[in-house]
């Protein structure tokens, strides 16, 4: 586990994600999760600052009783820009932080995900599956198995 | 003296088209279950179409011609999203205010003690101007119209239970201090109304409960909010907008009621109105979208109406003795 220690957040991410415009269609957006297995997107503007994030979550949410209409209609709600349903400022991480932080933020949080972003643009992406990849990788060489009954 | 069940062929007809949750369906599943024994009790009875004078006690006459010149020879016609017109609407909806109408002279005249109209569509959302929400006309409001023009009754109630808020039903009445609304509905959903600071001008009650509110809940609004508002307003009679999408089971909204809360509720509501208005009591079906917890629901409903408390029955015996007095008198003078 030491080894672990000395990862950053920049050592288990994927470099330049895929994301989406906020005008990107909500049907857009469930095609990506159905042909990648992403839990949520990053939602960036021209120059990749990150204005969101986009999850099935999300788009559940979008089809959530609310005041709007008695019933939720598919095709109205899928016609819906990204923009509308993403959650706005979300919570991103540096590059640069400790992985056993990330791990400590992903398990308070609850989040599947966060954005990793560098002088104000989206340069990663980094998941739950990440963490357990490095937590892998970090031990699976170097750890010194301990025997209780090692002989004296 | 018994319940009267008001109920007409062309409610059925009105068709809002393939998989709409308001469907003919509803009214079948309880309809089927009225038929069997343990209702056998009940007086079923059609009902005429509501004439243009009743309606336009609540709608402006444009308002109703606008309705009936998109009614389509064939096929549906949207007025929105989810309110929905086929050739047969007009008729269903004239049938539906119209047994409203029908039920509150019944009651008025004391041929019964209580009634319930199963009818479709619904009304609550329909507000003077503007069909939404399945709702063309708002037949509960016009009752209550109906019951104060007709019948001169000072002050009438009307107690909405379906899970979203009556807009329509609020907005026709809201202005009259001669009529009370009180409204339990979840909280945030369709059609957004009904938040606790619309009180109209002192005559509407909105309680709006939060998702996942179910039996204690009910209880503790009808003994804190509900009841001493109505005994506050002494009714001369109460109309029950009766939706039953509170359901557990309800694939539209998040409230726990079961068919036991709605027994519960409609014995309390009997109790109030044996006080302070004979009993006169008429349920207008309005929503619930899960046929068995619609169907068994309505049944407890209007097992409840059926088995009215005594004091009210005592009362009726009463005015028909009185009557009967009366017509001697008339007869031998």
């Amino acid at each position: 586990m030491y080894e672990f220690l000395k990862y950053e957040v920049r050592d288990a991410m994927t470099a330049d994600p895929i994301a989406i415009g906020p005008d990107t269609r909500l049907r857009e957006v469930e095609e990506l999760f159905e042909s990648h297995d992403f839990n949520g997107v990053p939602v960036v503007d021209d120059r990749r600052h990150l204005l969101g994030i986009l999850t099935k979550f999300d788009l559940l949410k979008a089809f959530s009783l609310d005041a709007h209409a008695l019933v939720p209609h598919y095709d109205t709600i899928m016609e819906q820009p990204a923009a509308a349903v993403m959650t706005r400022d979300p919570v991103s991480v540096e590059p640069r932080l400790p992985l056993s932080r990330l791990l400590q933020k992903l398990v308070e949080m609850r989040t599947k995900s966060l954005p990793v972003v560098e002088n104000d643009r989206l340069v990663g992406i980094i998941a739950r599956e990440d963490v357990l990849k490095a937590l892998r990788r970090a031990t699976i060489q170097h750890e010194i198995p301990i025997h209780e009954d090692s002989p004296s | 003296m018994t319940t009267l069940l008001y109920t007409h062929p062309a409610c059925l007809e009105h068709d809002t088209g393939f998989g709409h949750p308001e469907c003919p369906a509803r009214l079948t599943a309880i309809l089927n279950t009225l038929r069997t024994a343990p209702f056998a009790a009940l007086e079923w009875r059609d009902v005429p179409q509501a004439t243009v004078e009743q309606l336009t006690r609540i709608h402006p006459q444009g308002y109703v011609e606008r309705i009936f010149a998109r009614i389509p020879r064939r096929g549906n016609v949207a007025l929105d999203g989810d309110t929905i017109l086929s050739p047969q609407s007009g008729e269903a909806a004239l049938r539906a205010a119209g047994a409203v109408c029908a039920a509150v002279d019944a009651i008025v005249q004391r041929e019964a003690s209580n009634a319930f109209c199963a009818i479709r569509p619904p009304g609550h959302h329909a507000e003077p101007t503007q069909a939404m929400g399945f709702c063309l006309f708002a037949n509960a409001a016009i009752g209550a119209a109906h019951a104060r023009a007709v019948h001169g009754l000072e002050r009438v109630a009307v107690i909405d239970f379906d899970v979203h808020h009556g807009n329509g039903t609020q907005a026709a009445l809201e202005h009259d201090p001669g009529y009370l609304y009180i409204s339990t509905h979840q909280a945030y959903i369709y059609p957004g109304t009904g938040r606790r600071d619309e009180r109209g001008i002192g005559n509407v009650v909105n309680i709006p409960l939060l998702a996942g509110s179910g039996s204690t809940d009910l209880r503790h609004v009808w003994r804190h909010e509900i009841e001493p508002a109505l005994r506050d307003f002494q009714p001369r009679l109460i109309l029950i907008s009766a939706g039953f999408d509170a359901h557990h089971m309800d694939p539209l909204a998040e409230l726990n009621f079961s068919e036991d809360d709605y027994a519960w509720l409609t014995q309390q509501i009997l109790a109030v109105a044996a006080e302070c208005c004979e009993g006169r009591v008429v349920s207008v079906l309005e929503g619930g979208y899960s046929l068995p917890a619609l169907a068994a629901s309505v049944a407890a409903h209007v097992k409840a109406l059926m088995e009215a408390p005594r004091a009210a029955q005592r009362s009726l015996i009463k005015g028909i003795l009185e009557r009967q007095k009366t017509r001697r008198n008339a007869a031998g003078s």
